[in-house]
């Protein structure tokens, strides 16, 4: 299916490929951003993408060669593990939200930075290109890792279908969530365990510093756009694709790095959509609410401001 | 110890300084992930002033440089007034861009040049002993005169605003009804937070920026219960940090910025470690007054 897709493209081969993986890898991490941005997890998600460098070092030293799928087993269970530190820091009591994301975001990226550059003078031949973990490489794609990504995307989206709306209840009443009787604990290691997924999906191409982008900002700009989580989440896909393809395809034509193209395309799209989306953008508020605000009150009792108070359902 | 090592060890305590100082505020108003974003944001800065002057470590450098961090706190305080995007957010969506704004600038222009994305990010502490200037015909290192300069300023900046800052710290609302200008000191603040995470990537490179602006500043959070003991603690576990950082890189052959914040690292567990003890043998903590 993935040969066939990738031949009806009107590029040649390796662009061809390169298209259509980062524009997957962009659809899973654009839908299972929400799940992160909505629950004010969008740092947390940072951190957990920083720890993704220490275990593909770990695993590459475990193991002496460089097999995508151990490497990015590395990533995800120490993914999962800083996600268990900052739950545990924060759950201590002394330390707010922000303050252990911090520190666990400078313990991944010190060990991570402390290994690659061990590996890198170990002088050891295989370990040419694990920096691409930094900042993302598209170039080096091939059949085998589109496979993967979709056969975990398409595991991702099965569990956020089958569970939405106790995803969904769990972002937007966690107390009702809970009362009725939804076992929170497992709810939030399930929405855990689907970002580690979209970020470890996404560290080779966009790279740790940036992956953070790839989730928050295709949903920054879905969220201008609809006000259905239900829409929400397969606009952020689409978005984050389109930014994806466009973006793999073009840093590989130009050698740039993939990661920075894509994520400004993706950032540039959702600074966009907060400007210009056609009802709750920034312009479009100004402009409805007419040239002054005394003005307005007064014409207007009680409907001043509709759009602020609009919430996602 | 070699007079070399000292001063490696003298230039990362008083940049830790600066940073546990300011980190401290930050952790208590709930914005320690502030420096993290503007450390990365501030490479575009660095960049783009390379491009136009050619030079890399100038004080056109330092302008540009905290123009880009001013940017992104600037950027990250619009967005998230606009009330349509939440703050954290906001920040994930700024710092990465410009961020990517700056790897383009390098890999796109500068490549091969003597700016390059890996002294970006893992620092050359290192080799600070060695770029030395002239100073009434003594060669001083760069990197000390910068660290100090700002430690001073940041000494300073905190000792002259310590009554708005402290009282928009706890209580923002009693701080700008009571005349104090807490708004004006916050805004103080995040200038000087973007100034001084230019510094410390010009001199010790991006992990050792994140790592000293929250590390320490969290260890003291654990064990101190006012907020002049916190930043008496944070300091001191800043140059605790230095100097056994420098010590064991020297002993194991890893690099210095690396091993300083493994050692932050270990501090901190200590002080968590600590903090139990501590609460286990007397009356549940006070909050921070």
């Amino acid at each position: 299916m993935i040969s066939w897709l990738v031949d009806a493209l009107p590029l040649p081969y390796p662009d061809a490929v390169v298209v259509v993986g980062a524009a997957l890898l962009g659809f899973v991490a654009g839908a299972l951003g929400p799940f992160a941005v909505l629950r004010q997890r969008a740092m947390f998600g940072d951190a957990m993408s920083h720890a993704t460098l220490p275990g593909v070092a770990i695993a590459f030293l475990l193991t002496g060669a460089k097999v995508p799928e151990v490497l990015l087993l590395g990533a995800a269970l120490s993914a999962g593990l800083a996600a268990l530190a900052m739950i545990g820091l924060n759950r201590s009591g002394k330390l707010s939200p922000d303050a252990s994301i911090g520190v666990v975001l400078s313990i991944s990226l010190t060990l991570g930075i402390v290994l690659l550059t061990h590996i890198a003078g170990s002088g050891n031949s295989q370990q040419a290109g694990l920096n691409t973990y930094l900042l993302g490489q598209a170039a080096g794609m091939v059949e085998r890792d589109i496979e993967l990504t979709l056969l975990l995307g398409v595991l991702a989206f099965a569990c956020v279908v089958t569970f939405f709306r106790l995803l969904r209840s769990s972002i937007f009443d966690p107390g009702f969530s809970a009362v009725a009787g939804a076992r929170t604990w497992a709810v939030d290691a399930a929405a855990t365990g689907l970002l580690a997924l979209a970020i470890v999906l996404g560290v080779r191409t966009v790279g740790a510093i940036l992956m953070v982008a790839l989730l928050v900002a295709p949903c920054v700009a879905a969220r201008q756009l609809t006000t259905r989580l239900a829409t929400l989440v397969p606009l952020a896909g689409v978005i984050g694709a389109v930014a994806g393809g466009i973006g793999g395809l073009a840093s590989g034509r130009a050698e740039l790095p993939a990661g920075p193209v894509i994520v400004l395309l993706a950032t540039a799209f959702a600074i966009a959509c907060v400007l210009f989306a056609p009802r709750r953008g920034v312009l479009a508020r100004r402009w409805r609410s007419g040239p002054h605000p005394l003005v307005r009150e007064k014409a207007r009792p009680g409907t001043a401001d509709h759009s602020r108070a609009e919430p996602v359902s | 110890m070699s007079a070399d090592a000292m001063m490696i060890i003298v230039i990362a305590g008083l940049l830790s300084t600066g940073c546990a100082i300011l980190g401290s505020f930050l952790l208590l108003r709930r914005q320690a992930l502030l420096p993290d974003a503007v450390s990365h944001a501030v490479l575009p800065g660095i960049v783009l002033i390379f491009l136009l002057t050619g030079q890399r470590a100038s004080l056109v450098t330092l302008l540009g440089a905290t123009a880009f961090g001013l940017l992104c706190v600037l950027g990250f305080d619009w967005l998230r007034r606009t009330g349509i995007v939440a703050s954290d957010a906001a920040l994930a969506l700024m710092f990465p861009a410009l961020f990517s704004l700056g790897v383009l600038g390098i890999s796109r222009f500068a490549s091969g040049a003597h700016i390059d994305i890996d002294s970006a990010i893992y620092g050359d502490i290192t080799f600070a002993p060695l770029r030395t200037v002239a100073l009434a015909g003594v060669a001083v290192p760069r990197s000390l005169l910068i660290t100090g300069g700002a430690a001073l300023v940041i000494v300073l900046f905190v000792v002259l605003l310590w009554r708005p800052l402290h009282t928009s710290t706890f209580d923002p609302e009693f701080a700008e009804t009571s005349g104090l200008r807490g708004q004006v000191a916050s805004r103080a603040l995040l200038v000087a937070v973007a100034g001084l995470a230019v510094v410390a990537f010009d001199s010790v490179g991006a992990i050792l920026v994140v790592t000293f602006f929250i590390v320490p500043a969290a260890t003291a959070r654990l064990l101190t219960h006012t907020l002049g003991a916190m930043l008496v603690v944070a300091v001191t576990v800043g140059w605790l940090a230095s100097w056994l950082g420098q010590r064991l890189a020297v002993g194991f052959d890893s690099s210095i910025p690396g091993t300083i914040g493994l050692v932050s690292v270990a501090l901190l567990g200590l002080a968590l470690l600590a903090s139990r003890v501590m609460r286990r043998s007397r009356k549940p903590a006070t909050p921070v007054s």
